[in-house]
């Protein structure tokens, strides 16, 4: 399983008839999500607007996103897996046994006639957030739902897309798979690029103690990881860049202010469609950009001898 | 005190990076947001550009930034297995430089997405 189906968010405003949020709560955390890019604009291929959508809300209880949505499907928390293997089941017509389904929360017939509106939609799309990515199942969840649109485009256009949450999280995907060729926990330590979740994954890799220093930027996990992680940040030394003086400043080695991104810092970030967009900035910050702070750091550091893998030379040639 | 306007800047709060919103600024700080949501608008008015934090601290003592990027170099130099963490809230620009930064010093580059 992998490979995700996906499209911009114009094209979901000007195509789509059939919307599913899967554990997420846009109202609240996304909150110009459905009046700028989903359910409330008029489309080129959707000229009513609203009325031309239909609106599902998967989720294990009724968020504030319930009253803008046309069908809730409360799940029972821990199991999205298996009510998105059912789908999978239905939609290539396979039996699913009633009694099964029904340990879900949800009917068989429910899901049946959610199938029937997949299949008949002109052009769906499923978002889906960490309700669903983060909780029993993780990247298996994710996986799971991005093969069930994948498969739904034997009968018609499907796509999906993660709704991210922080800024730029969306632009660091793009930009490491760009210059490794992977999207997150990436490994240089042999000197080339090495992708693998649950070894080179910050949490794992702070609670095992396998790092020996942290530079920290965009980020306060002084504030949000869990507690071992934390304690691994204060025993070693690290370096955080941030606007202010964050729960991570306070246990750092060095802490240097940067200017707020898009506030005072100009560059560029990726909306959650990966479009990039040019900030502008109003303010002028009295701090050095975040960009000028590393890249600072970088040129010190190419000022001392350069650094090869301890076993380079150890390695036979073949 | 000095007044700026900008419109259609870009808010980079959450995913949805908005780049309608009007921005209407006072001084070092901004005073009134258009189509921003309630997030957005708080997101634009906490963020000051007052000189209000220490440059730079080193062991918790404030420092000079050219001397907290010789310590933060020396840290990251040192280490047999550093990590660069974050990136969420942060320009791509910045993004690649950290990439490079831990590449060059052989480490592990992460961001959100592993949460």
């Amino acid at each position: 399983m992998g490979g995700k189906v996906t499209c911009t968010l114009g094209e979901v405003k000007n195509r789509a008839d059939f919307i599913i949020y899967w554990g997420g709560n846009p109202a609240d955390c996304h909150p110009l999500h459905f009046s700028r890019y989903t359910l409330i604009p008029k489309g080129k291929h959707v000229p009513e607007g609203r009325k031309g959508r239909t609106m599902v809300l998967v989720d294990v209880r009724e968020t504030p996103s319930a009253k803008h949505a046309d069908i809730l499907l409360q799940v029972k928390p821990g199991k999205d897996f298996e009510v998105i293997t059912t789908l999978r089941a239905l939609v290539k017509n396979q039996p699913v046994d009633a009694a099964r389904v029904a340990e879900t929360g949800l009917t068989l017939e429910q899901l049946q006639d959610f199938v029937d509106r997949m299949k008949n939609a002109r052009f769906g799309v499923l978002f889906f957030g960490m309700g669903l990515s983060m909780t029993r199942g993780k990247h298996m969840n994710s996986a799971a739902a991005l093969a069930l649109v994948a498969e739904l485009n034997a009968y018609t256009k499907f796509v999906s897309m993660p709704m991210r949450g922080h800024g730029n999280v969306t632009g660091a995907d793009v930009v490491m798979r760009w210059t490794t060729g992977f999207p997150f926990g990436v490994s240089m330590s042999r000197g080339y690029p090495r992708f693998n979740p649950g070894e080179f994954s910050t949490i794992d890799v702070l609670v095992r103690g396998d790092n020996d220093a942290t530079l920290v930027l965009g980020a306060d996990p002084g504030a949000t990881m869990p507690q071992p992680a934390i304690d691994h940040l204060a025993r070693t030394p690290t370096i955080v860049l941030d606007p202010k003086v964050t729960h991570t400043s306070r246990l750092a080695r060095v802490h240097i202010t940067t200017a707020t991104t898009g506030i005072s810092a100009p560059g560029t970030v990726y909306r959650m469609d990966e479009i990039p967009l040019p900030l502008k900035p109003i303010l002028e910050s009295p701090y050095p950009t975040d960009e000028e702070v590393v890249h600072r750091i970088l040129e010190k550091v190419k000022e001392k001898p350069a650094w090869t893998p301890a076993s380079y030379k150890e390695v036979p040639c073949a | 005190m000095t007044q700026k306007t900008v419109e259609n800047a870009t808010c980079t709060f959450c995913g949805c990076v908005c780049d309608h919103i009007g921005l209407q600024a006072e001084g070092d700080r901004i005073v009134k947001t258009k189509r921003a949501c309630g997030l957005g608008e708080a997101w634009f008015k906490n963020h000051t550009a007052e000189d209000c934090y220490p440059d730079a601290l080193v062991d918790g003592k404030p420092a000079t930034v050219d001397e907290a990027v010789e310590a933060a170099a020396e840290h990251l130099y040192q280490a047999n297995m550093p990590l660069v963490y974050g990136l969420s809230n942060t320009t791509c620009e910045a993004q690649r430089n950290a990439v490079a930064l831990a590449e060059w010093v052989g480490g592990v580059v992460d961001s959100h997405t592993s949460l």
